[in-house]
């Protein structure tokens, strides 16, 4: 049981509403963890903080060993912290491979230095970050529309190019925000099998997602969040036949 | 043939500024109309270092360049750290206050201009040979913002502009990018302005205030933002019109005011009408099919569902 992510004595409000209340948790090598509780639990407002979108008021976030909580945005996801988005975040003007060519931890053109003076190199990262993104596509049953823009692609796909994205950081720890909302049919199947493949080759991976159904399919451990607190943690089937957890979420 | 000799050049050169300015304001999103200024700094500097310490033309138009790229960084830096929109209050202030400042500064001429510049190339070789300069440096300038923004270069600037958040946290730097573009088009523009200095070899700072500015916006905006060939097109409308203009004789005090109405008006006229300008091209990286040589070429998708 190794721990990538630890956080602890995480606290947030903004203004009167507590968003997190000295929240304890671990993301654990090679497994993944459901976030459960209603609509503004403070599930979403976690992966803020721990990506540094939001800051804390206090507490401590670790990655790897290494605390984070001063470092920016950029920092973090280039130690291998990704995330997927509620509300998808694609680049619209960009074609599906492209959005994914912009996410290794190190872009080729990074640096503008090598851009103008060394374009051999670049052109080489660039060659080997496409093989990288179109084998992440067939995984994710995207190469065929590969070239299209994002635009041309149902919500469906959208979603899958939201993780395939985040999975081009090669990350250490990935943060999937709702990535079965809108999702129906085939790909169901198939984004629980590539997180399933994610976590198995020894990633740490939380989610967040309203389908008790796909959380309970997925997740090896499940965290109950109410008002920015962690309510309980245990297997996903315990917390969602716990009666009080239950009014809870459904409210009364 | 003088006359045609600097009209080229005055279309050439401001192929260079409405080119380097639509990589900064159109391909980068980033918002600042003080491009003039940077032009400026090019000017003076490569002017007073040609003039005052002899350095030799080309080293000097040089360092206008690089004078007009580190003012840029230093411009950009503060108020891209606080958010982009103060870059539009911080790069007018920065024009106005350092126009307003070249005044006051005898050694530079003051207000009165400087004037007897080293010319350059046109004593030895004639104008022609100049007009062939400025052109060069002008298809020079075009095809680098092609180059740049076709590449990965030019994807982060599509993604930035889609998405400053998603892009951070894919690890990119959007302000190192912001600053690094911003110094890239104020450089060249620096460039420019060295170039402007060694053949009319006399500058005022008040030439290079806000009327510039928004004849520099217009030919973007009327040309085309994000094409290639739009800043060009621009540039040839914007210099002829009021070149035209001329020939119905008005006089001066109507014909400045009525260049900086025609500029308004055209970027009114065409923010509603065609706000895609002359020259409409599709996303540069939208959809683009594999070129030759790409491990998978595979066609456009386009696939609507399934």
């Amino acid at each position: 049981m190794v721990d990538v992510l630890t956080v602890s004595g995480l606290e947030k409000r903004f203004g009167g509403i507590v968003v997190a209340d000295n929240i304890e948790l671990a993301l654990v090598k090679g497994r993944v963890l459901g976030l459960i509780g209603p609509n503004g639990a403070g599930k979403t407002s976690f992966f803020n903080l721990v990506c540094g979108v939001v800051k804390p008021d206090a507490g401590s976030i670790v990655l790897a060993g290494q605390e984070i909580n001063s470092l920016p945005i950029r920092e973090r996801a280039r130690m291998g912290l990704a995330r997927t988005w509620q509300n998808l975040r694609l680049f619209q003007s960009l074609s599906v491979l492209d959005n994914l060519m912009l996410g290794p931890r190190a872009y080729c053109a990074d640096n503008l230095f090598n851009v103008m003076l060394r374009p051999g190199h670049v052109t080489g990262a660039e060659r080997d970050s496409r093989d990288r993104a179109y084998a992440i596509l067939e995984r994710t049953g995207l190469a065929d529309i590969a070239q299209s823009p994002i635009r041309d692609i149902t919500f469906g796909q959208q979603k899958l190019v939201g993780v395939a994205r985040a999975l081009m950081n090669d990350a250490q720890c990935l943060l999937l925000d709702e990535p079965m909302a809108g999702v129906e049919g085939q790909a169901y199947a198939l984004i629980q099998r590539v997180v399933r493949d994610i976590a198995a080759s020894g990633v740490a991976i939380c989610v967040v997602e309203h389908n008790v159904a796909f959380i309970r399919d997925l997740c090896d451990e499940g965290v109950f969040m109410f008002a920015g607190k962690v309510l309980a943690r245990g297997t996903v089937e315990s917390l969602i036949a716990d009666p009080q957890l239950t009014e809870l979420y459904f409210g009364t | 043939m003088d006359y045609v000799y600097t009209i080229l050049i005055l279309i050439g050169l401001f192929v260079i500024l409405a080119s380097s300015f639509d990589l900064v304001i159109g391909h980068c999103g980033l918002i600042s109309i003080a491009h003039p200024i940077f032009y400026a700094i090019g000017a003076y500097v490569s002017a007073m270092l040609a003039k005052e310490a002899a350095v030799p033309i080309p080293l000097a138009i040089l360092c206008g360049g690089a004078a007009a790229f580190v003012s840029s960084v230093l411009v950009a830096l503060p108020s891209l750290r606080v958010s982009g929109d103060y870059l539009l209050i911080a790069s007018i202030g920065f024009q106005l206050g350092l126009i307003e400042f070249a005044k006051h500064i005898h050694s530079i001429g003051g207000a009165g201009g400087l004037t007897n510049i080293p010319p350059f190339l046109v004593n030895d070789y004639g104008r022609l040979s100049y007009v062939a300069l400025v052109l060069a440096v002008a298809v020079l300038t075009v095809l680098f913002v092609r180059w740049l923004t076709h590449g990965p270069y030019g994807r982060m600037m599509a993604a930035m502009r889609d998405d400053e958040l998603a892009f951070s946290m894919l690890g990119r730097n959007a302000i190192w990018l912001k600053v690094s573009v911003f110094a890239i088009g104020s450089g060249i523009a620096g460039v420019a302005g060295g170039l402007y200095a060694h053949y009319f070899r006399f500058l005022e700072p008040d030439q290079f205030g806000l009327l510039q500015s928004s004849a520099i916006l217009t030919m973007v905006v009327v040309g085309g933002m994000r094409t290639t060939m739009g800043p060009v097109i621009g540039a040839i409308v914007l210099q002829i019109l009021p070149q035209a203009i001329t020939f119905f004789g008005l006089p001066p005090s109507i014909l400045g005011p009525l260049q900086g109405l025609m500029f308004s008006g055209l970027v009114l006229f065409f923010m509603f009408a065609r706000p895609q300008g002359l020259l409409a091209a599709p996303d540069i990286w939208a959809g683009r099919k594999a070129k030759a040589g790409e491990p998978r070429g595979l066609a456009k998708g386009g696939l609507a569902d399934g």
